[in-house]
């Protein structure tokens, strides 16, 4: 980052002062057509009474949607709350475990290109597929539990199970996103540097504390972010493996929107407590990036 | 170049091999590599030969193993739910999405990563805003702007909803990768006389490969996967999208896991097979070093 | 690398160019429904998208052969998502020329004033008369203003699907009264290889679980004389709690997250000898079983001594207001309920025709649960429970709202009492709200 206070060599400072402002406008254009309205929608809904099956009452709420959300409606806080849990076990799992994956595929043994898309397969499969395929594994009476020696066990439909059994399918999906993006972190690590730390005396674990992790830094930063956020909103998985339950026990904030706002028609609730949800985001992505220290000069 | 490379990959081999001998480093080997790889593999393939066994085995069938095997489920999904046409239109969206994700992505992450401009943190936070917003609250406006412009029952509908969608993430991710390219690289070509563009063009986007491709392959696999921008934006039946043929196989009046299953395997072979191709392009990338000599 | 470059961009550009050329060609057809030499096109939206497909497929080709100057476009929706599907395409004004609608969201949809009344057309049809009065009764009481929004084209009615060796095996015949049931699922249930029975738990728990309720205590109206509702009848709460207690007992314990699916899944795997659902899985257990391994008996006649139906939703085809081509819409539906077409679909699908001559086909004849079923629905003696579809909220009160505390009850969370007696409060209120805004 410090670097690009040295640009400029070619070109001229004139055009390069415009070059990053053309560089972004595809993109700012794409967002203000599609992305403005619909966003502003939302927001707009949170502060009106909108229900489908009531039409009658339907108009101008005020804060009333957030008031019944903060002070009247368990669920939303129960909902925070699983969502927070899920997020924080998600996200730190498929972190280390996609690190792991992601070194030990950079190492060179035979099959490895082989071993490669394997594992990271299951990113290539969608929701409605995954959840298809792992309520049958875990159906005692279809799954795969039964050869486990444990022919009773119901594990998406005991409170105690059903978390472990959500994160395991989770999981499954999640890894390789990490995996395949540290792999490519990976790759921009000169060579030079581990044959220096390996002269230097450096075992593996210092290698990799020293050389490896900080320059995955910024990679790790932002993957954990953006999946965190994405975590957060992931809405298929849930709604088609548990439905939330069994009796709400693993309904997520973005699962309960979509309960208000599309089952039962209560756009308005839904855009309040989507709006609620945008507000926390919004809010932790930027502490977040703050204590990472993000794009501060840490290289140098 | 290629032996650069391949002298690269060695690295490792060679440093292990200077601290201690070869026997040892076998049996660290299978600890540290051989056992976990195993292990995670079975945690993936597990449900994947679950999902095969479901495809080829007779409707009813308990059997653990998919025998005697059947095709009754692919012949279901292939020609009366329509996976022929469905598996083409995904190809195209998908395609056409990773393509202009990709391009769009690059120039926006280069953006990001090699300039400090007016506005960039507002930027980075309003491409971070768009992703606090989940899809489902937002099918009426975006159906509206669609109609607007015509794109309604058009395939274009999803490769622009999708591109849009995907933009954000894939920028964030892309600035780390030209980030992660030293500047130093790009100057060298400069003052031998390149301009801009062209030393981004012959050392840093070769540099970039295994970002381009990470980043093209989420953009790709979250466009083959949209379910609910293909069924809300597309009212005909020949350009609806594997996702929403998956979704046709398991409802009220139909639990046809045989079928999910098939069409499961038609949608996830494919994409495996893509990614064994690519998956090689996902190392180093010709080294700062290598330019420099 | 600039070989692969080169390579990607044509590729890009070849499948630009045929996405432009199916784009365009397909486009001429669709919207204004005027495609060139004069056809009229329609489109139509099939309400449960799939195994559906190939029936509608073939009643198209049979009408356009019949019909050359009309082409119908099938379009078919995943039932999970077609509430979602409507409610889109409504507030975006692109709504299908005919779509399968069924009564628990017919409220919704008349509510955004998105159908056209089918009366005119139906008062000119050849079909007048022919069709079961009771399920024209039916949609008209779903609108406030009694208007026949929907045309009705199959009729349903909740069965117990069984396996028959299994019941063979344990020397059970199909139970009559609750009590013959509760003992056959006890007799049916040798756990862990065997369960009598499966609970809907998840998804869709609610609208089964009321009826077995009525079916055992015979109330015979969803809301009393002063407006209250009846789901909390002293003996519907002693029929949950009944029901609460086979779960984990005779019934297998994923059973709490049940929905359709997964409930089918564990009736198919052979574990589950008997299963309550309706008639229009028929499909799906040949399908794993064979037709003669299968068969299918109503619910039991409960304390009234009087057989005691909770009436299905009407499934059937409306025709949409901003259609452009309502005579060739309506022509279309006409088609789909003659007396051939709604025989042939529903023979297909397992259930029985609304196109009472259809009713008196033979393939009805050669199924005996089928013959029983339509017996059952024409019999006087039949008493049918009508619960208010319309009411809007009805499917979320009935969903969203109370499916999670049927699993509390089943998880031992909650009690059966408190259960029903919050469901019976949002529907009273629902009722009186309704009640106000429509006096």
């Amino acid at each position: 980052m410090a670097l690009a206070r040295t640009t400029g060599a070619r070109g001229g400072p004139r055009a390069l002062r415009w070059a990053p402002y053309l560089l972004i406008s595809p993109t700012v254009l794409l967002i203000a057509v599609f992305l403005v309205y619909p966003i502003g929608s939302v927001l707009y809904y949170s502060l009106q009474h909108y229900n489908l099956t009531k039409p009658w009452a339907n108009g101008f709420a005020g804060l009333e949607n957030f008031r019944e959300m903060l002070f009247e409606d368990p669920l939303f806080w129960s909902s925070l709350a699983f969502t927070a849990k899920w997020v924080v076990v998600e996200i730190g799992l498929q972190l280390l475990l996609g690190l792991a994956l992601a070194l030990i595929v950079n190492e060179s043994f035979i099959g490895r290109g082989l071993a490669r898309s394997l594992v990271f397969s299951p990113w290539a499969v969608s929701g409605v597929l995954t959840t298809g395929i792992w309520i049958l594994l875990y159906n005692p009476t279809t799954g795969i539990v039964r050869y486990l020696g444990a022919p009773e066990a119901a594990v998406l439909g005991n409170p105690d199970t059903v978390f472990g059994a959500v994160v395991l399918t989770e999981l499954w999906r999640g890894v390789p996103f990490f995996a395949i993006l540290l792999l490519a972190g990976l790759q921009g690590i000169p060579g030079e540097l581990y044959e220096a730390a390996a002269v230097d005396g450096a075992g593996r674990v210092r290698r990799f504390a020293h050389v490896t992790l900080p320059h995955l830094r910024d990679a790790i930063v932002l993957a954990t972010l953006l999946r965190s956020v994405w975590e957060f909103n992931n809405v298929d998985l849930l709604y088609t493996l548990t439905g939330g339950g069994p009796a709400q026990v693993t309904t997520t904030l973005p699962l309960y929107v979509a309960q208000r706002a599309i089952d039962s028609k209560d756009f308005g609730y839904g855009s309040a407590l989507t709006t609620a949800g945008f507000l926390i985001l919004l809010f932790c992505s930027l502490l977040y990036l703050r204590l990472s220290r993000f794009g501060a000069d840490h290289k140098g | 170049m290629a032996t650069d490379v391949i002298a690269r990959r060695r690295v490792p081999a060679r440093a292990r091999a200077a601290r201690g001998g070869m026997r040892g480093g076998d049996r660290g080997r299978i600890v540290r590599l051989y056992l976990p790889l195993a292990l995670y593999l079975l945690f993936t393939l597990i449900p994947f030969y679950w999902m095969i066994v479901f495809a080829l085995r007779p409707a009813g069938s308990t059997a653990p193993v998919p025998w005697p095997i059947t095709f009754e489920h692919f012949e279901t999904v292939w020609n009366d739910i329509g996976y022929a046409v469905f598996f083409r239109n995904s190809v195209i969206i998908g395609v056409l999405s990773l393509f202009l994700t990709t391009a769009i992505a690059l120039m926006g992450g280069y953006a990001l990563a090699r300039f400090r401009f007016r506005g960039r943190t507002f930027f980075m936070v309003a491409l971070l805003c768009t992703q606090f917003i989940p899809g489902a609250m937002m099918l009426i406006p975006l159906f509206t702007i669609f109609r607007g412009l015509g794109l309604i029952n058009s395939l274009w509908s999803l490769v622009v909803a999708d591109t849009v969608f995907n933009l954000p993430l894939s920028i964030i991710l892309m600035s780390g990768f030209v980030a992660a390219v030293p500047f130093q690289v790009e100057e060298a070509a400069m003052v031998d006389g390149c301009t801009r563009r062209r030393a981004f063009f012959a050392v840093v986007l070769p540099q970039l490969r295994p970002g381009l491709i990470a980043v093209g392959s989420f953009a790709f696999i979250h466009t083959w996967n949209n379910f609910l921008f293909a069924l809300m934006f597309i009212s005909k039946q020949d350009n609806f999208t594997i996702p929403v043929g998956l979704s046709y196989t398991i409802g009220e009046y139909s639990a046809d896991f045989g079928a999910l299953a098939a069409g499961g395997v038609v949608a996830a072979v494919p994409v495996v097979c893509v990614f064994a191709v690519i998956q090689r392009y996902l190392v180093h990338g010709i080294s700062a070093g290598a330019v420099k000599g | 690398m600039r070989s692969i470059s080169r390579a990607c961009t044509a590729a890009a550009a070849v499948l630009a160019m045929s996405l432009a050329a199916t784009a365009c060609g397909d486009d001429s057809g669709s919207g204004e429904g005027q495609a060139a030499g004069g056809k009229t096109t329609i489109t139509f939206w099939d309400n449960n998208g799939g195994v559906r497909t190939p029936i509608y497929q073939e009643l198209i080709k049979r009408f356009e052969q019949a019909n050359p100057t009309i082409h119908v476009e099938y379009v078919g929706i995943p039932i999970a998502s077609v509430q979602q599907k409507y409610d889109t395409a409504v507030a975006g004004g692109e709504t299908p020329d005919v779509g399968g609608v069924t009564t628990s969201y017919l409220a919704n949809l008349t509510g955004q004033g998105a159908l056209e009344p089918a009366d005119d057309w139906l008062a000119k049809s050849s079909l007048n008369g022919k069709l079961v009065e009771n399920m024209l009764a039916s949609v008209k009481q779903t609108t406030p203003d009694g208007k026949l929004y929907l045309v009705p084209a199959t009729s349903n009615l909740d069965v117990v699907w069984y396996q028959k060796d299994k019941l063979d095996a344990a020397k059970v015949t199909a139970p009559k009264s609750w009590d013959e049931f509760f003992t056959a699922v006890d007799k049916l249930t040798k756990t862990p290889d065997q369960y009598g029975w499966t609970i809907r738990g998840g998804a869709g728990a609610i609208f089964q679980l009321l009826a077995e309720a009525y079916a055992y205590s015979g109330v015979n109206t969803f809301f009393d004389a002063s407006g209250k509702s009846t789901v909390n009848d002293p003996k519907n709460v002693e029929l949950v709690a009944k029901i609460a207690a086979l779960y984990k007992k005779n019934t297998p314990e994923a059973d709490v997250t049940n929905d359709f699916p997964k409930m089918v899944a564990q009736f198919t795997s052979g574990k589950v000898a008997m299963m309550h659902h309706n008639l229009g899985s028929y499909n799906d257990h040949v399908k794993a079983f064979g037709a003669d391994k299968v068969d299918a008996f109503p619910l039991p006649v409960g304390l009234s001594g009087k057989r005691t139906v909770v009436a299905n939703p009407v499934d059937g085809f409306a025709v949409f207001k901003n259609s452009k081509n309502k005579d060739a819409a309506w022509k279309f539906v006409d088609f789909l309920l003659s007396k051939e077409s709604n025989s042939y679909w529903n023979q297909q699908t397992g259930q029985i025709p609304a196109n009472t001559d259809a009713q008196g086909d033979s393939w009805l004849a050669e199924r005996p649960y089928l013959k029983s079923a339509v017996e059952t629905l024409g019999s006087p003696d039949t008493v049918v429970v009508s619960p208010p579809y319309y009411l809007p909220q009805f499917s979320s009160i009935t969903k969203a709202d109370t499916e999670p505390l049927f699993q509390k009850v089943l998880l031992g969370q909650m009690k059966p009492q408190e259960f029903l007696d919050t469901m019976a409060q949002k529907l009273t209120e629902a009722q009186e709200e309704w009640k106000k805004a429509h006096s």
